[in-house]
């Protein structure tokens, strides 16, 4: 059961996208978004569309999803229903994805890898993010606290995602631009032509 | 007592050469390397119409976050731009054409959106036409004949043996310095016809990097350049170089990061508690 991007967009009130990296997949991610308490979360917070991006964890996100969409089935909440979709790869990058988060006021769960973070930022889009706390002498977890403390974005936490799905509701207010504003009043900090221009001699 | 023996007389004259030669060597390093903080040039001085830069790409992250540094490029200023791409690396090239193909577009989508009457923009107002003028000969400078995609070898391949890796490194370093030297002529034997194509084929005026390991063998060959002064490299100015430290990296530096952090004109860091690392590292905010 694949979530049809093409026509999706109509019926998808409220997306959650996750992505987990393509050449190594955070599987821990993935039994967290589908674990009961996420679901629950996700479905508390109004999504209809929970959308999976698993990389070469084909087997563990069918498996996980198999049981998530059955015990929706068994408990069906008063909200409305929950679809639970995937995919390996994507080779034109993740632009349709984030997109569709954008359009439908919802989320996105990414790995701490900075070019995740970096594209997904690009669309003002809600952004949870999850380091991955097995990796020895990584920088994901000081990147992901220090973009944290900017307001840039939410730090989950993989052993239990609820509270960040849930906050994220409100951080769309707080959120602080990105990337900083470079120029005008509102101006913040320099930007990198700026100084390639200031290092040539080249003055305003 | 008896004449010390003619190899004496040799060891301590070649001592003594030794000697001269690291000092030489030393005050030279001494000058060309960068000052404490970098300087801005007085404003009076005339920026260049031409110049060529060389923009050292790395593996995938590395590749990204350059591009997305290089987001606001504008080729009326940097006329002609190098990239270096390491051997086998295709995402990078592939990176590099793209982007260049975006800056094309770019610029149609702004020709295009301009009021017909304002395209030719700058012609003489009134008296203050003159200056005017300078800046108005500014136009893009893109397509193919503007960019070149220069490949070097890999200094180290994964699992290559450490033992291996002085030579592989040195084979990097001699194919460093044509890349530096000259973009290839757009028809071979002819001379430049422009002050751009000039550019083009003169050393680099800024070398940026942010930290693939090719860039620490590409910087020592521009500082080889500028130690024997070649082609002017030093008495010209030329091939400034810019280090931006990966957005990743929060409270420590990459190794690359620390081999040239003395060495490069200007080291920028992206978050707050690695300013002044070295006595150097400027922060900048977030740059990417």
């Amino acid at each position: 059961m694949e979530v049809n991007l093409a026509t999706g967009g109509k019926s998808i009130a409220k997306a959650c996208f996750v992505t987990t990296g393509a050449t190594a997949p955070f599987e821990a991610l993935i039994e967290s978004v589908l674990h009961p308490s996420s679901i629950e979360a996700l479905q508390n917070a109004g999504y209809t569309h929970l959308l999976v991006q698993y990389g070469a964890a084909k087997k563990l996100f069918d498996d996980r999803a198999k049981i998530a969409r059955q015990s929706l089935l068994e408990h069906p909440l008063k909200t409305e229903h929950l679809e639970i979709g995937g995919f390996d790869f994507s080779l034109d990058g993740l632009k349709e994805q984030f997109q569709l988060v954008q359009c439908s006021n919802g989320v996105v769960i990414s790995h701490a890898g900075s070019g995740s973070i970096l594209a997904a930022l690009r669309y003002q889009v809600p952004l949870i993010v999850v380091p991955n706390t097995l990796l020895l002498d990584n920088h994901q977890d000081e990147l992901a606290n220090a973009m944290a403390k900017s307001n840039y974005l939410l730090r989950g936490d993989v052993k239990n995602l609820a509270p960040a799905i849930l906050e994220a509701e409100n951080f769309k207010q707080k959120m602080a631009q990105f990337p900083p504003i470079t120029s005008g009043k509102h101006r913040e900090t320099k930007s990198f032509a700026g100084i390639m221009d200031e290092m040539l001699g080249f003055v305003e | 007592m008896a004449p010390p023996p003619a190899s004496l007389w040799a060891l301590s004259f070649f001592l003594a050469l030794l000697v001269t030669l690291f000092v030489a060597a030393t005050l030279r390093l001494l000058s060309i390397l960068p000052h404490v903080r970098f300087q801005p040039k007085p404003l009076c001085k005339q920026p260049p119409v031409a110049t060529r830069i060389l923009i050292i790409l790395g593996s995938g992250g590395h590749t990204h976050e350059m591009f997305y540094l290089l987001r606001d490029l504008d080729t009326s200023k940097y006329t002609h731009r190098t990239y270096v791409v390491s051997s086998g690396d295709a995402f990078s090239a592939q990176r590099a054409v793209e982007f260049e193909q975006a800056l094309e577009q770019r610029e149609t989508v702004k020709f295009e959106s301009k009021e017909p009457e304002s395209r030719n923009p700058d012609v003489f107002l009134n008296g203050t036409g003159i200056e005017k003028q300078q800046h108005a000969v500014r136009t893009p400078h893109l397509g193919p004949e503007n960019y070149n995609i220069a490949i070097v070898p890999r200094a180290r391949k994964i699992h290559q043996s450490l033992f291996t890796t002085p030579f592989t490194s040195l084979h990097t370093l001699l194919s460093s310095f044509p890349v530096l030297l000259s973009s290839p002529p757009l028809l071979p034997d002819q001379l430049p016809q422009t002050p751009y194509e000039a550019a083009a084929r003169d050393l680099p005026d800024l070398v940026i990097t942010n930290g693939p390991a090719t860039a620490v063998i590409l910087v020592l060959a521009s500082l080889i350049l500028k130690f024997f002064n070649i082609r002017g490299a030093q008495s010209r100015g030329k091939m400034k170089s810019v280090y931006v430290e990966s957005f990743a990296r929060v409270k420590t530096l990459s190794l690359s990061g620390r081999l040239l952090v003395r060495v490069v004109d200007r080291f920028l860091v992206q978050w707050e508690e690695l300013e002044g690392k070295a006595g150097r590292a400027e922060y900048c905010g977030i740059l990417v």
